[in-house]
């Protein structure tokens, strides 16, 4: 016998409140690690991009295409290593509702632009010689069954064919990212293949260019080279805005408005309301037991033995539903990658994250378990016996 | 058996309720014998818990001096108040007072945690205890699986385990029908003649009374000695 066994019996004397006490604290932790992961996961494609690209897109909006003729003028640019054109494809796989990225690049300097990118043996060669070849993300072959040599056939939106029918790819390799500045939920296919369809009028859509990925010489800084540009086409015939791709990352993250603000206050709210439940249930078995508490104290048990017998076993109640959500948030890492992969492609849980649900569930124990042992430290063992005789 | 172990010196005790002050013990003198069975009679509201209260250190006096087991009760407090409690005080109660999560078992070695003892010389005493009172077979039986007679009899290894210097009993066989009580009464009788326990009682049973070495009769705080 020790006070440990009375914590645990006392804990779990009402089966049905322990259990939904733990499970309102799971639940509520496992929103904190979802609604911060969103955020981190935002926040950690920002800071992994590379500093040696920088993004050229229309100043107009992100949503005007540049003419493919800038090309050849940016690579003049001094401290410029190479260009590759991104137009966004917007395609819809099969059916509509099937949406993910894909981008119409220059497949050649694509690697060595990215060197995140990561393929197996012979399949980033074999998607170079593939006109209508693509490389797909590791996530996205797990989340639609695809293999390399299956044939992805796209509805195109921005970009629809004269003859209504499908546009066809062929998945010649899929990669994985070596950082989360680059996710593995896109599609990459050759530029050639969607201007000379729009050239040879099998399909129709803006020509351009959505943006032109720059990467830099060595020695040279992306704010001088992302100037120049700028500066270059200041007078037309379409002005350009070139920024660091960390500062391009973020623009996209901003163009969610203050959603990571909107969900940190979400996850605020719903740790504060789970402090109230467990203050709720500790001070309801606060009173179911004064006359128990009564008892100690006539037995010789000092004041604060009550007190920090309901600390622990607040904590205890926000550590076990802590311990669940936390669980319950590293095991849905995967299934959450893949049902929100369009929209937050490197969804991860952050090890900080973890740290941080521990952090609250203890708090959220103390603070659950403060007001009733503040009573119990206040409490006359005689007033609490007289309520039993 | 002539060394007071309890002494009370001018003691007065008032209670407030709804706006009234109520006087319930006004200069009380009491002395109280090693190894005495003292049973405290009297009508409701005469004071006879609250003098239990007050030697237990569970409620202070409002004036007087309260001398128990060679301590001063009035000047404890906090932790020191409760280590002496746990060392020299066993309670009785009416309503036994059991913690219902707990065993028989448990109940009887919690207090035993305020002791230097090691877990197996705990969980032993407690077996003693229980042993005594006639409930070795019972140890794992939690509070409601018991009847009213058997949970005072835990109550009071309780108390008895911890070796106390006194035993408080507040209505010990209030609650229990005549057999059970008759058994309780035996056990303290047993308690006191062969541990030398001194024991304190509070009750209405007459023939509780007449198991004391020695009665007090209270009315209106005032204390009469009656044949025992």
């Amino acid at each position: 016998m020790n006070l440990g066994r009375l914590i645990r019996r006392h804990a779990w004397s009402h089966p049905v409140r322990a259990f939904l006490t733990v499970g309102a604290v799971a639940v509520a932790i496992f929103l904190f690690c979802f609604l911060r992961s969103i955020v981190t996961s935002l926040d950690a494609a920002v800071k992994e991009s590379a500093s040696n690209r920088i993004v050229a897109a229309s100043a107009v909006s992100l949503f005007q295409s540049l003419p493919l003729a800038y090309k050849e003028a940016i690579e003049a640019v001094d401290g410029v290593e190479s260009v590759s054109r991104f137009a966004w494809f917007g395609g819809r796989y099969k059916k509509p509702e099937n949406f993910f990225a894909q981008f119409g690049c220059d497949a050649r300097t694509l690697f060595s632009q990215y060197p995140e990118l990561v393929l197996p043996e012979g399949q980033a060669e074999a998607f170079i010689a593939d006109r209508t070849g693509a490389i797909i993300g590791i996530g996205l072959a797990e989340k639609y069954d695809l293999k390399v040599g299956d044939e992805v056939p796209l509805i195109g939106t921005i970009y629809p064919r004269a003859d209504r029918s499908m546009w066809s790819f062929t998945v010649r390799g899929i990669y994985r990212s070596k950082r989360a500045n680059v996710d593995e939920m896109t599609m990459y296919f050759h530029f050639h293949y969607l201007d000379e369809a729009l050239e040879s009028g099998e399909s129709y859509g803006p020509r351009g260019t959505s943006v032109y990925l720059i990467r830099l010489q060595d020695g040279y800084r992306g704010e001088d080279v992302a100037a120049a540009i700028d500066r270059y086409y200041e007078g037309g015939p379409q002005r350009t805005r070139t920024q660091s791709e960390a500062a391009f990352q973020a623009d996209f993250v901003n163009m969610l408005g203050n959603l990571p603000t909107f969900l940190m206050m979400i996850g605020m709210a719903v740790l504060i309301a789970i402090v109230f439940g467990i203050v709720n249930t500790m001070t309801i078995a606060a009173r179911e037991r004064l006359r128990s508490m009564g008892i100690m104290l006539s037995l010789g048990f000092s004041r604060s033995v009550p007190a920090r017998l309901y600390l622990v076993e607040a904590t205890g109640f926000a550590l076990t539903g802590g311990v669940a959500g936390v669980a319950l948030a590293f095991l849905t890492q995967g299934a959450l990658r893949k049902t929100f992969g369009t929209q937050i492609p490197m969804y991860t849980v952050a090890s900080e994250t973890y740290v941080w649900a521990a952090v609250i569930c203890v708090i959220t124990g103390l603070i659950g378990g403060a007001v009733p042992a503040w009573q119990a430290s206040r409490m006359e063992a005689v007033e609490q016996l007289r309520r039993g005789i | 058996m002539n060394d007071p172990v309890i002494q009370m010196r001018g003691v007065s005790k008032a209670y407030r309720k709804g706006g009234q002050v109520l006087h319930v013990l006004e200069g009380l003198d009491m002395d109280v014998r090693v190894g005495e069975f003292l049973a405290l009679m009297g009508p409701s509201g005469s004071g006879k818990s609250t003098i239990l209260n007050l030697i237990g250190g569970l409620d202070d006096p409002d004036a007087g001096v309260i001398h128990v087991a060679g301590e001063d009760v009035s000047t404890l407090t906090g932790d020191r108040l409760a280590t002496w409690r746990a060392r020299n005080i066993g309670y009785v109660f009416q309503a036994f007072n059991l913690i219902p999560v707990l065993t028989a078992q448990e109940n009887v070695e919690l207090p035993l945690l305020l002791t230097p003892l090691s877990k197996a010389q705990r969980r032993e005493q407690a077996r003693y205890a229980l042993e005594i009172v006639g409930l070795g077979d019972r140890r794992d039986h939690r509070p409601k699986q018991l009847s009213g007679g058997q949970e005072q009899r835990v109550a009071i290894a309780r108390a008895f385990a911890m070796d106390p210097t006194i035993l408080l009993c507040d209505e010990p066989t209030g609650d229990l029908d005549r057999d059970s009580a008759d058994q309780v009464l035996e056990l303290l009788r047993r308690l006191a003649v062969e541990s030398n326990k001194t024991i304190v009682m509070v009750t209405h049973d007459l023939k509780a009374g007449e198991m004391a070495s020695r009665v007090l009769q209270l009315d209106k705080g005032v204390v009469e000695d009656a044949p025992a």
